[in-house]
């Protein structure tokens, strides 16, 4: 098998020859080739190198199309704040809380910002690598957006002072995902995965993201499909156990759990929906190999029965990781293949 | 009667009603209750409820920036000047360390204390260590409080101690939290305690305030 070949069949809960190992791994890229992160993230053609010298060096199954969760929001008007090492932050957001609606214009993919560079990227991927690795891309989710067009704490009180307003910005902010997420198809990623982290019960309740969040996701999942999506993947890290049964009705087929929900936990909850994660980001930071391997073992062993699986973080890999955890981490689905052959 | 419209307050709060709060609030002092009455009998019976509430499995931003923007227009209400330290059952320096502008959880964490009755300085995000402890001395704080949403901010926390330490302040309690800092140790972050969640947070500081008047 493959690594594309590997994951289609995890995503199906059909046998593997080994669990996939799907690291998430994006700034990472640039800190291991010895780049700026700055330069990592405004440079596709850079992106694309780094992407696939790391799927050299650690021999995983899947690279990302991705910059930071800032690109959207810049494309529509938000200034952005670059610092050498470091994901960029919004200096200025381009939303007010009152502030006229009908001034947002929604990105053109092919010049907007960034995202033209993030296009090259997944192309340049994908004809590199073909149908050998899954090649994701990624978009941020509904509520993530919103709150990068706004500011967190001012899209918060807006969506309690002021829901009706709140939900025409998520509505904008869905149309948005689909807009950049369709083009990534187009460029050539496998599918863009859907990253929700706003979306979490940490920031907004169950009842929440069932009533504002399921449809708006449902939508952004059926256009991804409509568009040659080989799958719908949606990553909200956190504390997610209350929202995960709802992630089928989204038309995620593989869901990203972080360490809050235990594995068995996760597969009660979604019995028949590829998982994946879960293990701590910071432990590639500040943990031995060893720990790291251990966990990794650990979470290949508990889903042995199962399949449906791809070992992974729950969360980014901060891009200062040791590369020897991933290492790790990578050689336990390594382990797993020995045992199975 | 008072109590009455005292429990309307609290209730209010937790509906994370502001406007209704403040107005609950004017209503008490008008009756001629004393503001660390409404404190004690209104912004920390709220928090309290809400911590019984919030536990590590059900807590998120939204409800406590609801309530806690409630009780931060009750607070400035009473004390439009900031709360005096006599008044304050302690003082407290938080901060969000330099290398990360993502200041939510410490704006949560700030409201979670007001709401307990403690005096909060808050020094904001991107904050330099030696600003930190600057206030620290200058505040003579009782805890300082640190916060890091990205993992790059760990070497930061962990020149806090020492920093403080420098200055002949190493009696002040380090609490850490935020969810880069929440997946390390106290030990590795070199701090007295990593709060799970803002509540988990001032439940630590209330036990440590109530050792030191004992």
């Amino acid at each position: 098998m493959n690594s594309l070949e590997r994951i289609k069949a995890a995503i199906a809960l059909d046998p593997v020859d080994r669990t996939p190992a799907v690291p998430q791994l994006f700034g990472h890229a640039a800190t291991l080739a010895g780049v700026a992160l700055g330069d990592y993230l405004r440079d596709g053609g850079l992106l694309a190198r780094c992407q696939i010298e790391a799927l050299k060096h650690y021999g995983h199954d899947v690279v990302f199309a991705f910059m930071d969760l800032s690109v959207e929001t810049e494309a529509v008007g938000s200034i952005l704040q670059y610092r050498e090492n470091q994901y960029p932050d919004v200096a200025s957001y381009v939303l007010t809380p009152d502030g006229d609606l009908s001034a947002l214009t929604m990105p053109d993919p092919a010049r907007a910002g960034r995202m033209p560079e993030l296009l090259r990227a997944a192309g340049i991927l994908r004809r590199e690598l073909g149908d050998t690795v899954l090649v994701a891309g990624c978009v941020a989710g509904p509520m993530t957006l919103a709150t990068q067009l706004l500011g967190i704490e001012t899209a918060l009180y807006l969506a309690a002072d002021d829901p009706e307003r709140f939900e025409k910005i998520l509505d904008f902010a869905a149309a948005v995902a689909i807009r950049y997420g369709t083009a990534q198809i187009a460029a050539g990623v496998h599918l863009p995965v859907i990253f929700d982290p706003a979306a979490s019960s940490a920031v907004v309740p169950p009842q929440f993201f069932r009533e504002l969040l399921l449809p708006r996701l449902k939508r952004v999942f059926a256009a991804f499909s409509q568009a040659g999506a080989l799958a719908g993947w949606l990553n909200i890290a956190g504390p997610t156990e209350a929202i995960l049964p709802y992630y089928p009705e989204a038309g995620a087929d593989i869901a990203n759990f972080d360490y809050y929900v235990a594995p068995d936990r996760a597969q009660q909850l979604l019995p028949h929906t590829c998982l994946d994660g879960n293990i701590k980001s910071l432990s590639f930071v500040d943990a031995a190999p060893e720990e790291v391997g251990a966990a990794a073992s650990r979470l290949v062993a508990a889903f042995a029965g199962r399949g449906g699986f791809l070992l992974s973080s729950g969360c980014e890999i901060p891009p200062e990781a040791k590369p020897e955890n991933i290492a790790a981490m990578v050689a336990a689905c390594r382990g797993d293949e020995a045992c199975r052959s | 009667m008072i109590n009455s419209e005292m429990n309307k307050l609290v209730e209010t709060l937790l509906q994370g009603d502001h406007a209704g709060a403040l107005a609950e609030a004017k209503r008490l002092r008008a009756a001629g209750v004393a503001p660390e009455r409404i404190v004690t009998e209104g912004m920390e019976a709220a928090m309290s409820r809400l911590d019984d509430k919030c536990t590590v499995e059900s807590f998120n931003l939204l409800e406590i920036m609801l309530v806690g923007r409630a009780v931060s227009a009750v607070a400035n209400e009473l004390y439009p000047e900031g709360m005096p330290p006599e008044q304050g059952r302690a003082t407290f320096v938080i901060a969000t360390l330099e290398g990360d502008v993502h200041d939510l959880g410490k704006n949560i964490t700030r409201m979670v204390l007001i709401g307990k009755g403690y005096r909060v300085v808050d020094l904001g995000k991107d904050c330099p260590v030696e600003n930190l402890v600057n206030a620290a001395q200058r505040e003579q704080a009782d805890a300082v409080l640190v916060s890091g949403l990205i993992s790059p901010v760990i070497a930061q926390v962990r020149k806090v101690r020492p920093a403080l330490a420098e200055r002949g302040l190493g009696g002040i309690k380090v609490v850490a939290g935020g969810a880069a800092l929440k997946q390390s140790s106290a030990e590795a972050l070199n701090v007295d305690y990593v709060a799970e969640t803002a509540f988990d947070g001032a439940r630590y500081l209330d036990e440590l305030m109530r050792r030191r008047h004992e």
